[in-house]
Formats: C-alpha cells, structure tokens, sequence
C-alpha cells in the first residue's frame, strides 16, 4: 500500500471512528464485509430463485408457467455469469482469480465457491440451455447467413440431428438436468447463508436458519426478477403478456414470500426468546443501524406491501392491466426488501462490536473498487447481458420447432 | 443401442476441454503453480521488507529497566509503552535520533478512561469535567504506576501545618472533632464540604468555663476574661498557649 490509499484509508477509519457508540474493539472500525458483499448474495439468489421457476416447468409440469421458462433459464444465466464477479472485485485482485482452482482448500467453505460455481454454471445451466436450445440452433443455423449463422452453427456443435428421437432425448436429457439442478441451485445458495451461518462468532449470523432462509428469499426475488424481466420485455416488444402464466407465477411468488416471512419470524422469535447475551446489542441495533433498511425496506415496503398487494389481486376480480402493474409494482419492491434483507445480513453483521457494547458505521464510497458506483454497475451488467442473450436467443420456440412443454 | 448424436457432440467438446485441462495442469504448468507455498514465501518477504516502527516493550527494559520494573508491578502492566508514547523503534535503536513525546495532556487518558457506561465492569474510570478538572492526570498519578493516590484517612494528610502545630500544643490531647464537626465528603471533595468552626466564647467555655466538667483544662472566668473578644483572637486555637 502507498501513502496515498493509506492516507486516505486513515481519513477515512477517522470518519467512521467518530461515528461509534460505545465500546468497540481496535479491529471493528473497518467494515471488511461492503456493499460488494451485499451485491453477490443479491445477485447468486436471483439465479437460485429464477432456475427453481423454471424447474417448474421441467420436473413439475407446471404448464402455466411454460411461457416464461426460457426467459427464467435465461435470467438465471445472464445474473450467474456475473454472480463471481462481486467477490473478485471485492479482493482486489481479480486476475488471481484462477488460483481459486490451482490451490483447491477443501477445508474452507469459501474456498470452495469457485467450484461451486463452475458447477452450476457448466454442468446445470449451460448444458439446460444448450439442450432447451439445441435444435433451434439447428433450425437457425439453416435459416441464417454470414456471420450468425456460423456461430449459431458452432453453438449447435455442429449438430444437425432433429429427428423426433433426438427432440425426446433432448427433452429428457433436460428433465435430468434439471433435476440435477434443483440440488444444485439449492446448493449454491445455501451455500451463500451457510457462509454466514457459520461464523459463530456471530450471534446476527449464526444460526442453522441462516442458509434456509437464504434460499427462500432467493426465490422470492428470482421469481420476482423474472416478472420484471418478463413484463418488460413484453412491453418492449409490445407483445401481449400471457396473464394465466402471470397469474400462476404472482401464486408462486405468494407462497415463497409467505414461507420467506415466517422463516424469517421465525429467526427472530427463536433469537428473543432464547434471548442470548447479544440480544440486547441486537436490539439496539436493529432499533438504531438498521432501523430504516429492515423495519422499513426490508419487512414493511419490501414484505408487507408486496404481499398485501398479491393476495388484492388473487382475492379480488381486478382487469388483465390492472393486475399486471399490481404484479410489477410488487416484483418492483420485492426487489428492495430483498436488496434490503442482504444489506441487513451483510452489513448489519458488521455494524456491533462483538463485544456486544458498541455499535459501528459504515460509510459507503461513491467511487472505486469497493463502491457504490460498483455495486450499480455490477447489478446493470446482467440486464445488458440479458439483452444479449434474448437477443441471441428467442423466448420463444420458432415455428416448426415443436413446444418443450410436455 | 446408438449413442444419441447429442452425446457425441457433448462428449467431444468435454473430452477436449478435459485434455486441455489435464495438459495445462501436468504439463504446460510449472507445478508449484499448484502449491501455495510460493504465495506465502512471497508475502513473507513483503511483510518483511516493510518498515518496522514498534520496537516492543522488551527493547525498551535495556534503557529504562526502572520503568519497565515500575509499570510490570502497576495497573498498565499489560500496556506496551509503545501504546502512550508512540511507535519508538528509532528511539530504541538509537536514542539521538530522539525522545517518543510524553502524553501529559488530560485527553490523552480520556481514550481509556473517560466515563463510557460500555465499559466493562470494574474498569476505572473517572468523569472527565468533575474528576479534579483542570489538573493533568500525571500531577496526582503515575502513568507508569497508576495507583490512584489514597484519599488521606486523616487530617493530617492535608493540614499538615495545623496538625504538627497542634501536636506539640497543649491542645495535643485535643481531638480536631471537639471543635470541627467535619462531614464524610470533606475526605475526598474537601471544599465541597467544609467542616464546622467553633461559634463563639462558649465552645472554649465547655472545657474552660469555671463550671467546665473537663478535668485537665485550665479555668478562666468566661464572663470577664478577654472581655468580649472570640477567644481566638488572642488565643490562637491549635497552639492556644501562644496569645496573639
Ligand atoms: C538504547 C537505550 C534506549 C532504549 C532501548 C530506549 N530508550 Fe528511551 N531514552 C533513552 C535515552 C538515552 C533517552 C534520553 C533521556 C533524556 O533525554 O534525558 C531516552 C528518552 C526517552 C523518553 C523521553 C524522556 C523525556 O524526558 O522526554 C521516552 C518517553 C522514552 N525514552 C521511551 C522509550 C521507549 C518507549 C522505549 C522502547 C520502545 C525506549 N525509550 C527505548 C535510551 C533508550
Ligand atoms: C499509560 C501511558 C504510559 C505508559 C504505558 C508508559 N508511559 Fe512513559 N510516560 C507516560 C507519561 C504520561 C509520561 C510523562 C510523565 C511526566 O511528564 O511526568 C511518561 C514519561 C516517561 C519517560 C520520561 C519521564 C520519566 O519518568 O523518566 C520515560 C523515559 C518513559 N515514560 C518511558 C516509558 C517506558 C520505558 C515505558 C514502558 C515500560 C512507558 N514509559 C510506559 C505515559 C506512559
Ligand atoms: C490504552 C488504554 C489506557 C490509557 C491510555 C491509560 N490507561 Fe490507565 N488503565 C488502563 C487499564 C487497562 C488499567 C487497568 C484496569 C484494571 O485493572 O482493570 C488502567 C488503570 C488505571 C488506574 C487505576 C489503577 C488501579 O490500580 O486501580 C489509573 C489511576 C489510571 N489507569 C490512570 C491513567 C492515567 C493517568 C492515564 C493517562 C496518562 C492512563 N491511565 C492512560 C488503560 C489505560
Ligand atoms: C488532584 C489529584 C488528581 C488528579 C489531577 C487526577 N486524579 Fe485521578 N484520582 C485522584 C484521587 C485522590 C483518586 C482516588 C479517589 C477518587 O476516586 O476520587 C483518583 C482516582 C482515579 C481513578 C480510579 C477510579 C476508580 O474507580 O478506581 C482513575 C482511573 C483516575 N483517578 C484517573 C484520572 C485521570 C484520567 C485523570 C486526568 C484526567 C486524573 N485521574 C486526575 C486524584 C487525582
Ligand atoms: C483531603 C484533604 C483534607 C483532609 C483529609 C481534611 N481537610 Fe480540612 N480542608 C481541606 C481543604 C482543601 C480545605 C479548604 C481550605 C481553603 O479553603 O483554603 C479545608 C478546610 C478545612 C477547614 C476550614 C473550613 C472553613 O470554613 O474555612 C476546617 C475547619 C477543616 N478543613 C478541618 C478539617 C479536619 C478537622 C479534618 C480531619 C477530620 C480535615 N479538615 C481533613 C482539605 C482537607
Ligand atoms: C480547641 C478547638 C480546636 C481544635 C481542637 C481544632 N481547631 Fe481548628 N479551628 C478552631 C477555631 C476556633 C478556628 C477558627 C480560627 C479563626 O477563625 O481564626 C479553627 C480553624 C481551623 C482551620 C481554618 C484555617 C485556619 O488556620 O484558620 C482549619 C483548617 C482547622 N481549624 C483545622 C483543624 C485541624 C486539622 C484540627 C485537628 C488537628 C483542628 N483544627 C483542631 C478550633 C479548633
Ligand atoms: C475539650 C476541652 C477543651 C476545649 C473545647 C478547649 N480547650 Fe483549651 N485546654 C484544654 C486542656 C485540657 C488544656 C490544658 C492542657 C494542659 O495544660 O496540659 C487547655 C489549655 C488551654 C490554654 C492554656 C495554654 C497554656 O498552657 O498556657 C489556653 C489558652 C486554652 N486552652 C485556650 C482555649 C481556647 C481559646 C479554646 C476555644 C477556642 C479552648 N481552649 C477550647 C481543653 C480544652
Ligand atoms: C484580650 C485577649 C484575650 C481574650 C479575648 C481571651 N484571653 Fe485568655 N488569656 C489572655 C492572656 C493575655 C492570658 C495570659 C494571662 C496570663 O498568663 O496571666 C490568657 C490566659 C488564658 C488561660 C490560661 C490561664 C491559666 O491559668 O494558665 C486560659 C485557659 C484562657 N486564657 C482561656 C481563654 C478563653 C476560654 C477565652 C474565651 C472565652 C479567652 N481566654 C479569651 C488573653 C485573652
């Protein structure tokens, strides 16, 4: 380090020294863990959450949602090639990223991640995909010239069977996958809460719920990102959104958001009533840090109000337009009380001394490696590449290609 | 049964990624690429080559043995001194290069001392404005030996002058008390609660007057003796046979 980033590393520990209350340890003025650490767990849960709707489709035969399957396996992708990238910018150094597999450490959690990772992105997501896409590339391949062709050619693998035969195995080797991947989105965001459940010296993290709930509020806000994604795109095609397969979704979406909520009550409950030495500075800091981004964005505007708005609309006979911007508006905040809730794991973990007397502050930067501006870019990366891929690769089976569904 | 074409194509590229794999990991790759011992002798070496500013409590016995043997029996003993005076290893290694600064400022002991009911248990700690505010720490406690200074038990321990005086006075036999009603406080806050003085001719009459019941006192007639004066103003009262 040079004198200049220390200089302003000390600026900046001064800042934040001012700001604690109470007694804190020499080493907690730092928030190690920022807003990078908030973005991954964001973005790693939309994957989960959107590949598990589309799982709907393949091993539950859920026909309703067949409209939106290749957009969910889609935004699962486009939001999974960036889920590493957090973490890389976050240790600095994002060119050793390889070593994560030269010098494998099984004996940590972390370290395992990048195997984690290539797991699901190579084995479940893009071989679902390739196998969804495969005679469509066929077809494409034939139907165009020059450049796109070629790729969509290489993309096939060269392949050209579209027998029926061949259409059947592509269906099953999907159902397989699939079923494969369920395990594994689960895995993958499990994992991320059980690298926060199993600090502990944490009592804010620590608990056996941690990874659970972290996978709920994962598929609460994949369904809810590809909602979004979904009536957007509609919109932007000026397509006609397929209100049934809304309507069936906003369902899913209901009954993710309510087992999420008494999960999470649940936590909480357990914590009061086992009322644990921390609870008091817990207490505190939830009345005090976190006031406004879990009271208020996580439970009220990102809980309460979504769920109010979805059992309206299932209760009541409202119009196609109407619920559809009821769904949106929701999908809308979801996103903020989930954003919210990963805020409050993450930086809230960090915000009380573990010597439970004391509570710290965290000053988030606008620019740099660590910073808000970061942090925004990292969560518009997806959407680009989205754009990409639904431009690469339609939403919707082509005519002459038979439906997937079943 | 024929092998789905699928398979075949998926099979070629997983097989080529394979052999690339294998071939980077066992024959292109140095091998202790795959080791992370170079990583450690390297950040070794780093952490190595930076500059050393903290000598460590030990350096500092060869020069100062008094102190180090002062703080070790004190209540800082588990402070470095390095922690009031500064990074010092310039000092340490060669003391012309100058002296750590000494943190005589009241603030500076705030850091640790400052009232914080977040403080664990037991942990002294004193209310910066009313804890003899305006006087530096180190004028009633030695920061290498902090042991705060008893509170005097009696009073000689403040009035020195009066009491030596008094001693070697016929008043000798006398207790303070039998003139001074003094309250508790006045032990440790002493101009926040001052004691009573004798009001009047009377007090010394107790044991003066001629109806006086106290045996050894010496009797003079309250009504003419002195005329109307306090008796003090005569009779200086920690050393009464010295008249004014
Ligand atoms: C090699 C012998 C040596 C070592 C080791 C040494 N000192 Fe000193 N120190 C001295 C001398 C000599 C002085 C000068 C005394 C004077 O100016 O009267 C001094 C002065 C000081 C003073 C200032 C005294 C004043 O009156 O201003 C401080 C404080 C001090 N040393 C602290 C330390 C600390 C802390 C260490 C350990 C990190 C240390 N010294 C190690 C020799 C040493
Ligand atoms: C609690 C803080 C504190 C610690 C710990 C401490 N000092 Fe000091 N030291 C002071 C202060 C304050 C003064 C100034 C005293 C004065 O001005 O009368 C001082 C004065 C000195 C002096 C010069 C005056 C003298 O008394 O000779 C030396 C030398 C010194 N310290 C050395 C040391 C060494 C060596 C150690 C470790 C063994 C040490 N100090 C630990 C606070 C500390
Ligand atoms: C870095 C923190 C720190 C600083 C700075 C510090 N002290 Fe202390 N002080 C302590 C600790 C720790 C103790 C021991 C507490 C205990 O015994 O539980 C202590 C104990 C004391 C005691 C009580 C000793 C006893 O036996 O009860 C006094 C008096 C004291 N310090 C005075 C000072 C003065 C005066 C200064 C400023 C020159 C100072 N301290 C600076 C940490 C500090
Ligand atoms: C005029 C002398 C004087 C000064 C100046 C003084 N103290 Fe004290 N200090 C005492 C006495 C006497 C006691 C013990 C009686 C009491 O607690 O008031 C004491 C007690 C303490 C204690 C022990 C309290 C406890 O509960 O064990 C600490 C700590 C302390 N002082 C720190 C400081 C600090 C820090 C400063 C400077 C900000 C300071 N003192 C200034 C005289 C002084
Ligand atoms: C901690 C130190 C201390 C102790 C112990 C102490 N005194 Fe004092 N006393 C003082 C101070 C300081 C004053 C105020 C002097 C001044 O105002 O000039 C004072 C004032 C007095 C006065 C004068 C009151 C006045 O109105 O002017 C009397 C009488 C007195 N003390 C008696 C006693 C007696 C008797 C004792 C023992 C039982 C005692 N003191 C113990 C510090 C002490
Ligand atoms: C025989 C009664 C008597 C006794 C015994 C006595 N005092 Fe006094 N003291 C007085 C009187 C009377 C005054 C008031 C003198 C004046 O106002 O000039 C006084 C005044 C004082 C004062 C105020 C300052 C001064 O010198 O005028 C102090 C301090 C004091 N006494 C301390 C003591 C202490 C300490 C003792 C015990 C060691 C003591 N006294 C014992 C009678 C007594
Ligand atoms: C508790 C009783 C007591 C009180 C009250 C008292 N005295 Fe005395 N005083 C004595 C005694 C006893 C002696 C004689 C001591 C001796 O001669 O050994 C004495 C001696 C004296 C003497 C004679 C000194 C000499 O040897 O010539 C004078 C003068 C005197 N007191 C003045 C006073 C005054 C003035 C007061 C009031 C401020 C006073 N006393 C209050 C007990 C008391
Ligand atoms: C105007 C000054 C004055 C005043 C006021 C005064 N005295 Fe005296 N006192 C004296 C003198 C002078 C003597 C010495 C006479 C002598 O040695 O014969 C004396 C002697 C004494 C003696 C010693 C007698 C002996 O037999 O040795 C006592 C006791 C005494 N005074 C008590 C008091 C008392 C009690 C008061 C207040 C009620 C008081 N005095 C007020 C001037 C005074």
């Amino acid at each position: 380090m040079n004198i200049d980033t220390n200089q302003a590393l000390f600026e900046q520990l001064a800042h934040q020294l001012g700001q604690v209350a109470g007694f804190i340890y020499p080493n907690e003025v730092e928030i190690q863990w920022a807003i990078l650490i908030v973005v991954y767990p964001y973005i790693t849960g939309i994957v989960a959450g959107a590949f598990i709707l589309a799982s709907l489709v393949k091993v539950f035969n859920v026909v309703e949602v067949q409209p939106i399957y290749r957009l969910a396996l889609l935004t699962a992708l486009a939001f999974m090639l960036i889920a590493g990238m957090p973490l890389n910018l976050h240790l600095g150094h994002p060119e050793r990223s390889y070593e994560i597999f030269l010098t494998p450490q099984p004996t940590s959690a972390m370290a395992m991640f990048g195997f984690v990772y290539l797991w699901y992105l190579m084995a479940v997501l893009l071989l679902e995909v390739w196998f969804e896409y495969r005679a469509q590339f066929i077809l494409m391949a034939q139907q165009t010239r020059g450049f796109m062709g070629k790729l969509y050619r290489v993309l096939s693998l060269f392949s050209n069977d579209v027998s029926p035969q061949a259409l059947a195995f592509d269906k099953k080797a999907s159902k397989l996958i699939t079923i494969i991947g369920i395990p594994s989105a689960f895995l993958l965001h499990g994992y991320v809460g059980f690298i926060f459940g199993s600090i502990k010296a944490n009592p804010w993290w620590s608990s056996v719920l941690m990874p659970i709930v972290f996978l709920m509020s994962a598929i609460v806000s994949g369904i809810a990102m590809v909602i979004i994604v979904y009536t957007i795109i509609s919109l932007v095609r000026n397509e006609k959104v397929d209100m049934r397969c809304l309507d069936k979704v906003g369902l899913f979406l209901l009954v993710a958001i309510i087992v999420d909520f008494a999960l999470e009550a649940l936590d909480y409950i357990h914590r009061m009533y086992q009322a644990e030495e921390s609870i008091e500075i817990l207490g505190e800091l939830i009345s005090n840090k976190l006031f406004t981004s879990l009271v208020i964005l996580q439970v009220l505007v990102g809980m309460f109000v979504p769920l109010a708005i979805l059992a309206f609309a299932r209760i009541r006979h409202l119009n196609d337009d109407l619920r559809k911007l009821m769904y949106f508006v929701s999908a809308l905040l979801l996103q903020v009380g989930i954003f919210g809730m990963r805020w409050n794991v993450v930086i809230g973990g960090q915000l009380y001394s573990k010597s439970y007397r004391g509570l710290m502050a965290y000053k988030m930067e606008l620019t740099g490696i660590e910073s808000l501006g970061m942090a925004l870019v990292l969560l518009a990366l997806p959407f680009i590449i989205l754009a990409v891929l639904v431009r690469l690769l339609p939403t919707q089976p082509m005519a002459g290609q038979p439906p997937a569904a079943h | 049964m024929k092998i789905p074409e699928q398979i075949t194509r998926l099979g070629m590229l997983l097989a080529g990624v394979l052999a690339a794999v294998l071939l980077l990991r066992f024959v292109i790759l140095p091998a202790d690429m795959f080791s992370a011992a170079p990583h450690q002798a390297a950040k070794a070496v780093r952490e190595m080559a930076k500059p050393v500013h903290y000598a460590g409590m030990p350096a500092c016995r060869e020069c100062h043995a008094d102190i180090y043997d002062t703080k070790s029996a004190g209540g800082h003993r588990y402070m470095g001194c390095e922690n009031c005076h500064g990074a010092a290893a310039a000092h340490a290694s060669d003391p012309a290069t100058g002296n750590p600064p000494l943190p005589s400022e009241r603030e500076f002991c705030y850091a640790c001392h400052a009232f914080d009911p977040s403080r664990p248990n037991g942990f002294p700690q004193i209310e910066p404005t009313e804890h003899r505010a305006g006087k530096k720490c180190i004028r009633c406690h030695d920061p290498h030996d902090p042991v705060p200074p008893s509170a005097p038990s009696d009073c000689s321990g403040c009035h020195g002058v009066i009491a030596k005086t008094k001693a070697t006075s016929s008043h000798a036999t006398v207790e303070c008390a039998a003139c001074h009603e003094v309250p508790e406080q006045h032990f440790t806050s002493p101009r926040a609660a001052l004691p009573t003085k004798p009001a009047g001719r009377e007090s010394c009459g107790q044991c003066h007057g001629s109806d006086a019941t106290d045996s050894g006192a010496p009797r003079v007639d309250l009504a003419s003796h002195g005329d109307s004066y306090q008796c003090w103003q005569c009779h200086y009262p920690h050393a009464p046979e010295m008249t004014r």
